[in-house]
């Protein structure tokens, strides 16, 4: 059978104002079985209220959504069988133990039996706290206060999650982790709505949407993000000895060199987007040359959705 | 087709379970909190109890006899022998009460007409005016007890046709008045107590789980409303009970309080009492949805009429009409006139069914509140 692709979360025209503030605005996008789905933006650009809506928590002044064949408006009750939801504030009953947090959430979802165990059990491993059931909550460190979360989010085996900024707070090393649970649950058909400032964790969403000021402003593949909104060929520039004094004499030579789309500093690196015919070996540094600047330290990169984030909230 | 039904309605059991399992678990690893919640019955009753019965055992009474028949003075009599009240002075003139008032020198004063033993000896109602100081509300209010007794005791000895009134209580308290004070007490005890700890914990639990972020993932979960709030009410009403066969066991044992009605029908009325209360401390919670401006809403809107409004006190009676009216509207004053007519008069639930009802009306316009506040303000 031809697969065609199973849509699991569809937003049309959604709508939230708080007053005469427009927190989302026209928002249309849909998401897939088993896709991971991230939804990028600053502080205030309406994440956690879209999340909200979608989870049937908040009504939308306008526009429609359904989240597993729910709508949300309509059958709120129905949206919350279906799906789990780690919010961006909440992280478990602190005073509560491992075991009694879980224990929790299996009753809220009414899970009985066998089969409550059984998914206690995986939630357990799955948190790698199997020999930890009795730890309070509030001992944990923050990478497996999350991982426990995101288990007691997954005991009814919703096919639709939400996370609110999951990651927030959490070191590097625990973030990686968190996110080889999310890869596999996508890879099993659990379809992933991920929210997050972090432009690394973007880069493993299948596709991303950027939200600027309530509006959903782009969406599409990483890949395909930076082929729209940075095109050219990046370069990057270092001084060598110069420091801060070099980046900024560099950034002075780019400011209205022809060719040039565009450049930020990277450290005390500037990274530069081009045309293609700047592009080539020597030609950037021979121009800086011209305007004072020696470096022969310019070697190709790649674009990050940093960048594009960059592009998207200059325009 | 009943078997869906059945299913949602063992789920529905099962969330509301787990609820008042976790709400139980929180109280688990706070026991400084039940701690309180049991002490305070015990300090209040022995506070009130020892204080109040001592303090009133010395009232300064002033007779006025404008009669002077036999009549009269077996009256005043009656008053002083009982040992609750101190002659101090006796007058023939109504005009000498007020400088002793005034002075501090006395705080009651009986004053018989002078057509009292006529009124008597015709088979009218005699009366005797009762003066009391009311600026000691406290001293006033158990003096006016120890007086009705008195006088009634004398009516009901004296006239065939008294009032309705069984003489067993009458002798008892003549003989020993210091029981008086915490048979009176007793029942405004276990409101307050009830108040003070059960609907002040009610009203923090919903408010910190709004604070902590949990009650935005409670609602991402299927726990419906009504779920929510009964499961969170369970384990206050547990407690609450508990308080108030731990002032039951102490004022009977310690205190030798009478327990003349149905044991059951008390825990009934103050189960009734206890879901009102608790109820509104949850509204109160839904509404703030701050720890700290919910516990101050609820020492106002239910320390304060529990204390002040219930009869409990200061006698409803003697109250202006408008807080007459707001205590009306509350349930602290139903309870303790339940109380007081179960324990103290042996009354059946007849006799309890108005307040019965007026408090579980509370309940359910609480309840309605509650559940709409929470729909409205998801999220
Ligand atoms: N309940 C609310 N009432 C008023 N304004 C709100 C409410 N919730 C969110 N907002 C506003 O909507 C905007 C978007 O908020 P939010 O969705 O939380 O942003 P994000 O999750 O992207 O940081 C913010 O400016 C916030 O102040
Ligand atoms: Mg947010």
């Amino acid at each position: 059978m031809p697969s065609e692709p199973e849509t699991v979360v569809d937003v049309r025209g959604l709508t939230r104002r708080f007053g005469a503030f427009v927190a989302v605005n026209d928002v249309s996008f849909s998401v897939t079985r088993g896709e991971i789905f991230g939804y990028l933006g600053a502080n205030g650009a309406g994440k956690s209220t879209t999340i909200r809506m979608l989870c049937g928590l908040l009504a939308p002044t306008d526009g429609r959504a359904t989240v597993a064949g729910a709508d949300i408006a309509r059958e709120p009750g129905r949206v919350k069988r279906s799906i789990g939801y780690m919010s961006q504030k909440f992280s478990l009953y602190a005073d509560l133990t491992v075991a009694e947090n879980l224990d929790f959430y299996a009753s809220a979802y009414a899970l009985s039996g066998r089969l409550r165990a059984a998914r206690m059990d995986e939630a357990l491993e799955l948190a790698g706290l199997a020999d930890r059931r009795d730890a309070l909550t509030r001992e944990l460190p923050g990478g497996l206060r999350q991982r426990l979360a995101l288990a007691s989010a997954l005991l009814h085996r919703p096919p639709v999650l939400f996370l609110d900024e999951p990651t927030a707070g959490v070191d590097p090393l625990a973030r990686r982790a968190f996110w080889r649970v999310i890869r596999e649950l996508a890879r099993g058909g659990t379809t992933l709505f991920v929210t997050t400032h972090h432009l690394d964790e973007a880069e493993l969403c299948h596709r991303v949407g950027m939200m600027v000021d309530g509006r959903l402003v782009a969406l599409d593949t990483p890949a395909g993000l930076k082929a729209t909104h940075v095109p050219g060929t990046m370069l990057s520039v270092g001084t060598g000895a110069g420091g801060e004094a070099g980046t900024r004499a560099v950034m002075a030579a780019l400011a209205g060199m022809p060719g040039v789309h565009g450049w930020q500093p990277f450290g005390l690196r500037v990274h530069v987007r081009v045309d293609p015919e700047l592009a080539g070996p020597g030609r950037l540094a021979a121009r800086l040359a011209e305007r004072g600047v020696a470096t022969a330290d310019v070697e190709a990169t790649e674009a990050g959705l940093e960048d594009v984030f960059l592009a998207l909230v200059r325009r | 087709m009943s078997a869906p039904v059945l299913a949602r309605f063992s789920g529905a059991v099962r969330r509301t379970r787990a609820i008042a399992l976790k709400e139980f678990r929180h109280m688990a690893r706070d026991p400084q909190v039940v701690l309180l919640a049991l002490a305070m019955p015990l300090v209040l009753i022995l506070v009130f109890g020892y204080g109040v019965s001592f303090d009133v055992e010395r009232v300064p009474l002033v007779v006025v006899d404008r009669d002077r028949t036999a009549e009269s003075r077996a009256l005043a009599r009656a008053f002083t022998a009982a040992g609750t009240f101190d002659l101090v002075a006796v007058s023939d003139d109504e005009a000498a009460v007020e400088p002793l008032f005034r002075g501090g020198h006395a705080k009651v004063a009986l004053v018989i007409p002078p057509d009292f033993q006529r009124a008597q000896g015709r088979g009218d109602t005699a009366t005797a005016q009762l003066l009391v100081d009311g600026t000691d509300n406290a001293t006033a209010t158990i003096a006016l007890g120890y007086a009705e007794t008195i006088g009634l005791t004398l009516t009901q000895r004296d006239l065939p046709r008294g009032f309705d009134v069984p003489l067993r209580a009458e002798v008892r308290t003549l003989f020993n008045p210091a029981l008086r004070s915490a048979v009176f007490i007793v029942p405004g005890l276990i409101v307050l107590v009830l108040v003070i700890v059960s609907v002040m914990l009610t009203a923090l639990t919903v408010a910190r789980e709004y604070e902590r972020g949990s009650m935005e993932q409670l609602f991402a979960t299927p726990v419906g409303r009504v779920e929510l709030i009964l499961g969170k009410l369970m384990p206050y009403f547990v407690l609450g009970l508990m308080q108030v066969l731990l002032v039951l066991v102490v004022g009977v044992y310690l205190f030798e309080v009478p327990l003349r009605g149905s044991v059951a029908l008390i825990f009934v009325s103050a189960s009734v009492f206890l879901l009102a209360e608790l109820a509104f401390g949850l509204v109160i919670s839904i509404v703030t949805r701050s720890q700290m401006v919910a516990a101050q809403v609820a020492a106002i809107s239910t320390f304060l009429p529990a204390l002040i409004l219930s009869d409990f006190l200061f006698p409803i009676d003697n109250m202006p009409p408008p807080l007459r009216v707001v205590s009306s509207l509350l349930p602290p004053r139903y309870l303790v006139h339940a109380l007081r007519a179960i324990m103290l008069r042996g009354n059946g639930v007849e006799s309890v069914l108005p307040d019965l009802a007026a408090m579980g009306a509370f309940f359910i316009v609480m309840m309605v509140i509650a559940t709409r506040k929470f729909r409205r303000t998801v999220a």
